[in-house]
């Protein structure tokens, strides 16, 4: 395949607010670089740091650009957008890549509005077409649906999945270019008044090998201490749907499986009480082998099922509790 | 607080609506493997639903219009429309879009950005103090028109909004993020989308649903809202390849067992049987 042509060396920017997003950024830009022959910017809004920029070039940034505002503190989202904006104009880039975190997909918008562009949210693949189009692939219709699109904007606009990819690999011998330019930003208009950091995890749930996973079908917090047991037997990690870790909080946010939160592929994935939503469905969707505990024969999570048992969980899980220390005895 | 004899001023909000194919009930076509929207039932976008409840909220502390604003290639049916409005929204906005054209998250961003300007003008308002949005809808889940509307008129947006109230002029907001939540505030007009841990939208009654008929739906058209965008079609910018499911192959298999503890057993042999599960 040919490499589309430009009149001058194409740039591919990026940008997240989240370092650990930035990496994973740095290797879909690398690829889109490399495809258009051109050149990959990293964004980030803050003085020169010269250990990020380092970082960024080692992961595969050519150049790493610092938008120094006027005023200390961290910026939000209202900022954000003027800052990124004024990078943009400066680097003039043909692609422009930003991660699907809930801040940068409101700047995204934000600032595909200010550039009159479209932009494709919440890429899983992005690669650069023939006639140099962005070809993109994500989640429609509630997720129950992959649609490829071709984009033909200039800049070409995207948002892309978080941990969709690996952080980029880090190549010692690699140099670039650090830039830093001041800006005069206005004052926000939205003050932050207060923040409560939601509990996290230890652990990530996206790497975990098998997961036990809860849903609106548990009657109450001592159920949740039941599949707790269930998966310390297994080894497992423990996850949760939407209601369960939005609404009722019985669960960290980044416990949460679906399309508005993390998406899993353990070997196994054992649901319980999950309905199966099409948005949890999107989440865990690349299990190896699924097993559903619904007492409801005609909830959808017994089609993403490899096994199901049609039951209530309040007893089927203890019930698998006594099986595995049973099976455990007969190890020992 | 309000002094003695100082009305408190009355709100004017109003709120965006997308009429989308439900993914729940979109069904496969079985040769294909490309979704059957023709089929498809249509819905109020729930996050849409969300947003309509924060609005009725205010109305009842605040008192001011309530109206609703929906830009659509063709109506929807008279029951899913009226949905809006038997929640309790006060008048329905439908701005038409000409023929097939199906315009980008730009394009459509200008247009509603027009049609709020224009319906505030009818409602003779000078401008609305607060425009709100559902998070995302439940079709594309892009999440950009809320704060691509806020660009259009050139206001500031908050997304992913659980819970907001308005105080002398200053909207107070907590937006969820991934790992924390903010209260922020912010001085009135503002653009605000409505996630899903806001409070559970109310269901109309059946009295609401059979007043709803009664309440006006104005229609508009795009095309006169603005005329430079009219033919502006999204496929020049945006072209969709392909649509297909994702294929996953499950053994769907039910277990069958006089009681908990067999059924348990079973599946617990067959997972140590194909090594999805060990004992060290």
């Amino acid at each position: 395949m040919t490499a589309p042509q430009y009149s001058a060396a194409p740039c591919v920017l990026v940008f997240s607010e989240d370092n650990d997003v930035v990496l994973q950024l740095l290797r879909v830009g690398r690829q889109l670089a490399d495809q258009c022959v051109g050149s990959l910017v990293a964004v980030n809004v803050g003085p020169k740091n010269v250990d990020a920029a380092e970082d960024y070039i080692t992961r595969g940034a050519d150049s790493v650009l610092f938008l120094r505002p006027n005023q200390t503190g961290g910026l939000g989202v209202e900022l954000l957008v003027d800052a990124v904006y004024q990078g943009i104009r400066l680097m003039s880039p043909a692609v422009i890549l930003v991660g699907a975190t809930r801040v940068g997909t409101e700047l995204a918008a934000r600032l595909a509005q200010r550039l009159a562009v479209p932009c494709a949210a919440g890429c899983m693949t992005l690669s650069l077409g023939v006639a140099g189009g962005l070809v993109v692939e994500r989640y429609v219709y509630g997720g129950r649906f992959i649609a490829r699109e071709e984009l033909r904007s200039a800049p070409l606009m995207a948002t892309v999945q978080m941990k969709r990819f690996e952080a980029a690999e880090r190549d010692k011998g690699r140099v670039g270019e650090v830039r830093e330019l001041a800006l005069e930003l206005p004052a926000p208009k939205v003050r932050l008044v207060a923040t409560r950091e939601r509990t996290r995890s230890e652990v990530d749930i996206t790497r975990a090998e098998m997961i036990v996973a809860a849903g609106r079908g548990l009657r109450n917090l001592e159920a949740l201490a039941i599949l707790k047991t269930l998966a310390e037997l297994l080894g497992a990690e423990l996850a949760g749907s939407r209601p369960l870790t939005s609404e009722l909080e019985w669960l960290p946010t980044d416990r949460r499986v679906g399309l508005s939160g993390q998406t899993v592929k353990p070997r196994l994935y054992v649901a319980c009480g999950i309905s199966g939503q099409i948005e949890h469905i999107v989440g865990m969707r690349s299990s190896r082998t699924v097993v559903a505990i619904n007492n409801d024969p005609e909830a959808p999570i017994h089609d993403e099922a490899d096994y199901s048992i049609v039951g209530d969980l309040h007893e089927v899980v203890p019930a698998l509790i006594r099986a595995c220390k049973e099976r455990h005895r007969q190890k020992v | 607080m309000t002094s003695a004899g100082d009305l408190p001023k009355a709100l004017n909000v109003i709120v965006c609506i997308k009429y989308a194919v439900d993914p729940n009930q979109l069904e496969t076509e079985p040769v294909t493997g490309k979704p059957n929207l023709a089929r498809a039932p249509c819905r109020i976008n729930n996050f849409d639903e969300n947003a309509i409840e924060e609005a009725l909220r205010l109305k009842a502390k605040h008192g001011g219009k309530l109206v609703g604003v929906s830009l659509v290639s063709q109506a929807p049916p008279k029951d899913v429309l009226l949905r809006a409005l038997a929640m309790g929204v006060d008048i329905s906005y439908l701005v038409t879009l000409p023929g097939q054209s199906r315009p980008d998250a730009y394009v459509s961003a200008v247009i509603l950005a027009a049609a709020i300007r224009e319906v505030a003008e009818r409602s003779g308002i000078a401008e609305w103090d607060l425009v709100l949005c559902g998070e995302a809808s439940v079709d594309e889940y892009s999440g950009q028109t809320g704060p691509r509307i806020a660009e259009a008129l050139d206001i500031p947006s908050i997304t992913y909004v659980k819970s907001l109230s308005v105080n002398e002029g200053t909207l107070r907001a907590v937006r969820v993020a991934e790992d924390r939540e903010e209260t922020v505030e912010v001085s009135l007009p503002v653009v605000v989308t409505v996630g899903m841990e806001a409070s559970r939208p109310r269901l109309p009654t059946v009295l609401q649903i059979m007043g709803a008929g009664r309440k006006p739906t104005v229609e508009m058209s795009a095309a006169d809202l603005c005329p430079h965008l009219v033919g502006m079609e999204t496929a020049s910018v945006v072209k969709t390849l392909d649509v297909s499911a994702p294929s996953t192959v499950r053994r769907r298999e039910v277990l069958s067992g006089e009681t908990p503890d067999a059924m348990a057993r079973e599946v617990l042999r067959r997972l140590i049987e194909q090594g999805d599960v060990w004992f060290r």
